[in-house]
């Protein structure tokens, strides 16, 4: 089995490392941001530019996942956000891959604004804290933080 | 010595850095700063804008309280250290980022006794004489969500 780890670089990435050792039997590579410290990460990687709030990059980022998905295959996506999440998960819909999102830690109480696009999109949506699993619906569910 | 960091963001954290920088001259300990895109540069302390992982470990490591913006993988890494945690979230009115959700995840780590949280940057000095004061204890690392992303991924028999 493949696995695709996905999110932006700093404390997102901080989040799916935390966890990392889960998927260490199986393979897995991370798909990230651009950046001085991911560009000296030993795994195995592709780094693409930061979407940020800028539309046109969000095109081209649709455009790197699908080349990336159509060469390395993935079985599964797992990502801890921000809005690379986006189009990483509409496309592994699309695409019929399979999909596991975990809301940042960093929210408590108000939904992220990736966590309410990827919500309709992923087949797992996991939240860090109890406070919103009532604000995101029955398809969230809670089984404690990263740390 | 006192660890101020602010993390990468593209926004600097003028307000924090400022402070610090004053405050460290009424102190007898050492500080040293990361400032990230901090535009004042500090006059009484040593600092540096952006720092690699290695280095930034052994200055969490030979601190002995973390001065930190409310950034999620800056307060995950902190903690770790079992060092006292003073928080400054950074706030949209004074433009150190888009909008206020620093504010969250700080209230929810304070609710749990883990770290201090000031919002005005006139408390520092208070905050730090508190912060020494701190009962301090490993955090467990949570291991349900970890042994729930096992479970499904084994189920998927692939």
């Amino acid at each position: 089995m493949k696995i695709a780890l996905i999110s932006s670089y700093g404390g997102h990435l901080n989040e799916i490392m935390q966890i990392v050792d889960v998927f260490k039997s199986y393979d897995y590579f991370f798909i990230t941001y651009d950046n001085f410290r991911t560009r000296g990460m030993n795994e195995e990687k592709h780094l693409m530019d930061n979407i940020g709030k800028n539309p046109i990059k969000m095109i081209k980022a649709f455009i790197k996942f699908y080349s990336i998905y159509r060469n390395e295959r993935p079985d599964v996506i797992v990502s801890t956000g921000s809005e690379i999440a986006i189009p990483a998960f509409i496309l592994a819909k699309i695409m019929g891959i399979r999909s596991v999102y975990i809301e940042t830690w960093c929210r408590v109480k108000t939904r992220s604004g990736t966590g309410k696009i990827v919500y309709y999109f992923s087949d797992i949506f996991l939240v860090q804290w109890p406070d919103l699993l009532d604000l995101y619906g029955p398809k969230a569910q809670y089984y404690g933080g990263v740390i | 010595m006192i660890f101020v960091t602010v993390g990468t963001h593209y926004h600097g954290f003028e307000r924090l850095i400022k402070k610090m920088d004053e405050v460290s001259l009424k102190i007898d300990e050492n500080v040293v700063m990361q400032i990230g895109n901090t535009e004042y540069e500090p006059k009484n302390c040593e600092y540096y804008k952006f720092v690699e992982e290695e280095q930034m470990l052994d200055l969490y490591k030979n601190s002995d309280v973390i001065v930190a913006h409310g950034g999620e993988g800056t307060l995950m890494d902190a903690l770790s250290f079992v060092k006292p945690v003073i928080v400054v979230p950074r706030l949209k009115k004074f433009h150190e980022h888009t909008d206020d959700h620093q504010i969250e995840i700080s209230e929810a780590l304070e609710s749990q006794g883990k770290v201090i949280v000031i919002y005005d940057v006139n408390r520092l000095e208070n905050a730090l004489v508190e912060a020494k004061k701190m009962s301090l204890q490993q955090t467990k690392k949570s291991k349900t969500l970890a042994k729930f992303l096992e479970d499904y991924l084994r189920e998927l028999k692939i």
